[in-house]
Parts: C-alpha cells; structure tokens; sequence
C-alpha cells in the first residue's frame, strides 16, 4: 500500500510539473512570436480565375473550378487597407511594414541583413519591439530618421554598439545609419538577421516608394486569430495568416511533447494503480473469513465494496494531495533554476505555467486509477458467499 | 406462539459432476423462542449444510424458510441479509474476530450496522455483554491478543449483539478443551433461557448436546424419528 501510494503521489507530482513546464515554455513561446511577428500577416494580393466545366457531357450543371491562384507581392495601397483591416471586430491595431534584404557593413565586417521599414508608433502596437531593446534606447532611434535597430546576435558578431555608425547596401543603394538601440527577441534567426528602420528611410534604401510588404495586425483575442485571418482573406483578397497557422510546426512539436510527458507520467499512476490493485486483491483473499463474518452478521455487498472503496479513497485523497504539494514545490523551485535559453525564444530560467487545470488533470487520472484499481477487488470480495467461506474454514 | 424458524422440506445438493451429493432430503423443523435444540450425527450428514439455510446463509433447492412469520426464499440478498443482522446470531467453530478490531469493537460490529443505538448505548451493550461473557477486563485488548476459549466467548458476544431471536452455532465447542467447551455452552444455553431466544446448536459431543431442550439426529440429510 506504501508503494502505491508513494506512486500516485509521484506520479500525480511529475504529471503537474510536466505540464506546468510545457505549458510554460509553449506560452512563452507564443508570447515570444506574438510579440515579434504579430497575431496576423495581411500580405500578397491574390486575384483567383475562375473557370467553369461541365459536371458531365451533355449536362448543363456546371462546377466551378479555383483554377489559377495569382498571387501579385506585397500590399499595393496599404493606407486603403489598413482603414478596412481596422473595421475588422476584434482588431486592436495594424501597421504596415517594407520588407527587404541587403548587406550591412560595419568594423570592416559584413553580414547580410533583412532590413523592416516601420513606422515605430503603429508598430510598437502590433509587437514588443519597445520591449525587446536591452541596449540603447527607443528614444535615439525615434529621434533620428536614419536610426537602425540592430538585432543582439548581429551586433555580437560585427562588434555593433548604439551610437556606432553602420552601412547597409541594397542592390539599389549604399547609406548609412546610426545603431539607436540592439534588440533581443530570442528567436535566433531575427536577432540574427533582422534590423529595423524608419519607414522613409526603408522606401529609399530599399527603392519602393509606394506599398508595403505586409501589413502586421494585433487583436484582442491571440485565439480568435484564425477566424478572423480567414473572414480578411476572404474579404480583403489578400492572402492573411494566423499566427496559428504561421509557427504550426512549433506549436505541434510543443502539443507533442505535452501529451506524450502526459502520457508518460500518467504511467506511474497506472503503475501505482496495478500495484493497488494488486494489494487489494490480496487483502481481499488474506481477508475472505472477515468478510464472510461481516456478511453473515449483517453487511450488504455493497457495505463490503464500501470498505474496500474506503481504503482505496484514502490513498487518493492523500496521494493526490501529497501530490499536488510536491508538485507546487517542485514547479517553484524549478521556475526559480537558471537555464539559458536562445533560438526560439530568450529566457534565463525555467519557464513555468500556474495552472489549476493541471491539478485537476492529475486528480482525475489518479482518480481514474485508483478507482478502477479499488473497484474491481472490492467487487470480488462483495461476491464471496458467506456460507462457502464459513464451510471451508470451518472443520 | 408461533415458531421463530420454521423450514420445511427443505432439499439441498452439493458439489459437481461425481462429487454431488445430495446432502439435505426433505427437511423440516421448526424452532420455538426460549428452547435450545442440538443436531447431532455422523460426519457428512448434513447439519452444516442445514445450519446454513437456517441462518440464510445459502440457498435450498426447494422447500422454504419463514423467519418471525417472514418467508425468505424469494428475498433479495440485501433483505436476507438485514434479516440476519436482526433476527440471528452466528457463533462458528472459528471464532472470526477481526485481529485489527479490539474486542469490544468486535462485539460492536453487528450494532454498528443496525445503526439504532448511539455510539454510547452501543459501547455500554458491548460492555454489558463482554461482562456477561467473563471478558469485561479484557475489553480494549486486540482480538488476537486473547486464549482459544476466550475469543470464542468474544464471538458470543457478538452473536447477541442485536439481541437475536435465534442463535445458530455451527460446532461452537469444536476447537476447545473440554473445561472451555463446557464453559462456552453453558454461557450459550444460559444466555439464551435468560434471554428468551432459540438457540440452535449443531455439535459432535452428545454429552453437551443432551444437555437441550431438543435433540435432533441426523443421517443421511434426513432427520432420523427420536423416541420422547
Ligand atoms: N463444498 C462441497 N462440495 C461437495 N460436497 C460437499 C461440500 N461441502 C459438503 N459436502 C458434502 O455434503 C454433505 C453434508 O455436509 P455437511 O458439511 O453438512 O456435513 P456435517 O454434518 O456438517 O459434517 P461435519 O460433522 O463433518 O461437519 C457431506 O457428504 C459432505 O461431504
Ligand atoms: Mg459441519
């Protein structure tokens, strides 16, 4: 009985932990990309020709046919755009963006870059760019229409510090720019490719005086994202996609590892469960004289599945609870453990998730477990007959 | 008055294939309130398997059994089983304490389920009836810290908790010398003429089983016609 208990104490302790870390590091995640990249990309107009076919020779029921998808780059009136993207319910702000590609020089080093044109007070809305900067300023780069932004792993390798003069060639021009801020989003390839400049500065550089690569939107609801990404592709005919749809293979990996830590874990507490069941089975038979007495004196089958239950409910409630406090210590103590983590997104230590979902997954497991694993020998002891019993033991 | 028990051709067969056998042919009997009657006979004659059907502790074939003017044969296991824990005691040739149970919660078992009496009037029954056992100083011991003899008188006890109108013992001496066997029925027959319930008592040792009110031979699973 001590072993299984100590088994849905720990089995219900890892399952929380588990899920407490991967829900932490999935949420992080998100909130990472949500903050780089934005809840929804309206980009690249599309015009669809529709062509039409017979659905049989000779009939006149005709199937329309999505024959050739075109997609044209870019968004061409951004302004127009935004005004109908704002309209959308649940938007809370849009900001359009020039994107490109180049060269940056500086110490006599090169490193090619990916230059975002943004009008910096739309597109501190739809990001946490303001957030992101660990060196320099927001304010120096507000303040000077030539500022670049510069992200941590590129300024690491080219030796950039704010207040340093950089040069960024396109394959139209060669300017250059004063490093206002460094920022970090923990997500390698922006911090290693990305740089940020004011919008005019971005159209000359990049030799697009009119449109805009994409627009980026925020909502108020992040889950609501890939309705709304749809009702704006069908509307705006400009393909819009979810943040969802956009990191999937990142939020599948992060699905994956929660349910299969689930399902590990939860292995401990069937293993616990098996165990019980096995002690019982054998209390059941160590005790068959007791329970025939108790029969013949006057207790139902139900009072004998009750005992039996009892006993079985009592290493629940403690377990879950030896459990749940086990878990709590060790989610604090891990979310207080220095880990650093760069490439996806940027964190010192463990990530952990506060959520009472959790506890109440692993009670109902436990709960699963353990009264199957009660239930089945507190039936069989219930079925014993008295008088079989009494007779055999008797002379 | 009416019998407290009373069976009639009751017919039982026992075990399978080549082994059944037919081990009660048309039994009937009735048992009185305030008398004590012993079966007696060879071994394999029958008076468990009848002791057993009295107590409702299995089924007959056929033949039925009315206990306090209630017929029983087409009952519920659940009412069978309430039946018992009102109307009969049981006193077995194995005692049947519970070891994890002090003696006085032993005694208190059968009161607990019938639930009338507070926890107070159930522990002064308990103590009342361990007194009268001889068992009151041992009370509070460990069902197993006690003598053979000494649980067995634990287990009358605990057979007339809930004041039975019959109480049925199945060899309730078979296991002690015969100082204690002595002792054990003469509690038994006494409680039970003070008491004023049935007491039924199936034993091997003809000099105890004289010593009630009826004595009933058995042989074959019959009962065999007695002289008086
Ligand atoms: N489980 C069983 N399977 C088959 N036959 C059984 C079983 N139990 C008892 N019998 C048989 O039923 C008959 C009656 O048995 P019962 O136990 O009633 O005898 P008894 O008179 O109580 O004997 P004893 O004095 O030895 O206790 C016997 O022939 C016995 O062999
Ligand atoms: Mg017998």
């Amino acid at each position: 009985m001590l072993m299984s208990f100590s088994g849905i104490v720990f089995g219900v302790g890892f399952f929380i932990v588990t899920q407490a870390q991967t829900s932490g590091f999935q949420d992080f995640f998100i909130k990472t990309i949500l903050g780089v990249d934005g809840m929804i990309r309206v980009e690249d107009r599309f015009q669809s020709t529709m062509r039409s076919m017979e659905a049989e020779s000779g009939s006149n029921f005709q199937i329309l046919l999505e024959s050739n998808v075109r997609y044209i780059p870019g968004v061409q009136f951004p302004e127009r755009l935004m005004a109908t993207i704002q309209r959308f319910p649940g938007v809370v702000a849009a900001a359009p963006v020039v994107r490109g590609s180049g060269m940056l020089n500086a110490n006599f080093r090169a490193h090619s870059c990916r230059p975002y044109g943004i009008d910096a007070e739309k597109h501190f809305q739809v990001s946490d760019l303001e957030e992101q900067i660990i060196r320099g300023s927001i304010e120096a780069f507000k303040a000077n229409p030539y500022a670049v932004l510069v992200g941590e792993r590129m300024a690491q390798r080219l030796s950039i510090h704010p207040g340093d003069s950089v040069l960024i060639e396109s394959h139209k021009q060669n300017r250059s720019y004063r490093v206002a801020g460094v920022f970090e989003t923990g997500i390698g390839q922006v911090d290693k490719e990305r740089i940020f400049l004011h919008m005019p500065a971005a159209r000359i550089l990049l030799d697009r005086p009119n449109g805009a690569s994409f627009i980026q939107i925020n909502l108020e609801d992040p889950t609501k994202a890939p309705e709304v990404a749809e009702r704006m592709q069908a509307s705006l005919s400009h393909a819009a996609t979810s943040w969802q749809w956009r990191e999937r293979t990142w939020l599948q990996v992060f699905k994956v590892l929660r349910i299969s830590s689930a399902l590990t874990v939860s292995s401990i507490i069937l293993i616990a469960g098996l165990g019980m069941f096995n002690t019982l089975a054998m209390i059941v038979i160590d005790k068959t004289r007791e329970i025939a007495i108790l029969r013949s004196i006057g207790y139902t089958r139900a009072d004998i599945i009750k005992i039996f239950m009892y006993q079985g409910l009592i290493v629940l409630s403690v377990g879950i609870l030896g459990g749940a406090t086990f878990a709590a210590i060790i989610t604090y103590s891990l979310s207080r453990l220095p880990i650093r983590i760069r490439g996806i997104f940027a964190s010192d230590t463990f990530i952990v998730n506060w959520d009472i979902a959790h506890y109440l997954w692993a009670a109902a497991i436990a709960t699963i477990v353990v009264g199957i694993a009660s239930y089945f020998p507190a039936r069989k002891a219930a079925r014993l007959e008295p008088g079989v019993v009494i007779r055999s033991s008797g002379s | 008055m009416p019998p407290i028990l009373e069976a009639r051709n009751l017919s039982r067969h026992l075990g399978e294939g080549l082994t059944r056998v037919h081990a009660l042919r048309n039994v009937s009997l009735k048992i009185e309130q305030g008398k004590t009657y012993s079966i007696v006979g060879h071994s394999g004659s029958g008076k468990s398997t009848l002791l057993y059907l009295l107590g409702l502790l299995d089924r007959a074939e056929s033949g039925s059994i009315k206990l306090a003017g209630q017929a029983t044969e087409n009952l519920h296991d659940d009412e069978r089983t309430e039946l018992r824990n009102r109307f009969l005691g049981f006193v077995f040739q194995f005692h049947f304490l519970i070891k994890e149970f002090s003696v006085l919660d032993n005694v208190m078992i059968p009161m607990r389920k019938l639930g009338i009496k507070s926890p107070k009037a159930m522990k002064e029954t308990g103590m009342s009836l361990l007194d009268s056992v001889g068992l009151a100083d041992k009370a509070l011991r460990m069902g197993n810290q006690l003598s053979g003899g000494e649980q067995q008188r634990v287990a009358i006890a605990r057979a007339l908790a809930n004041d039975p109108q019959v109480v049925l013992a199945d060899e309730p001496t078979g296991n002690l010398d015969r100082k204690n066997a002595d002792r054990v029925f003469e509690l038994l027959s006494n409680i039970s003429r003070e008491r004023g319930n049935a007491f039924v008592m199936v034993s091997h040792n003809m000099e105890l089983a004289e010593r009630c009110d009826v004595v009933m031979p058995m042989q074959d699973g019959r009962f065999l016609p007695v002289e008086s």
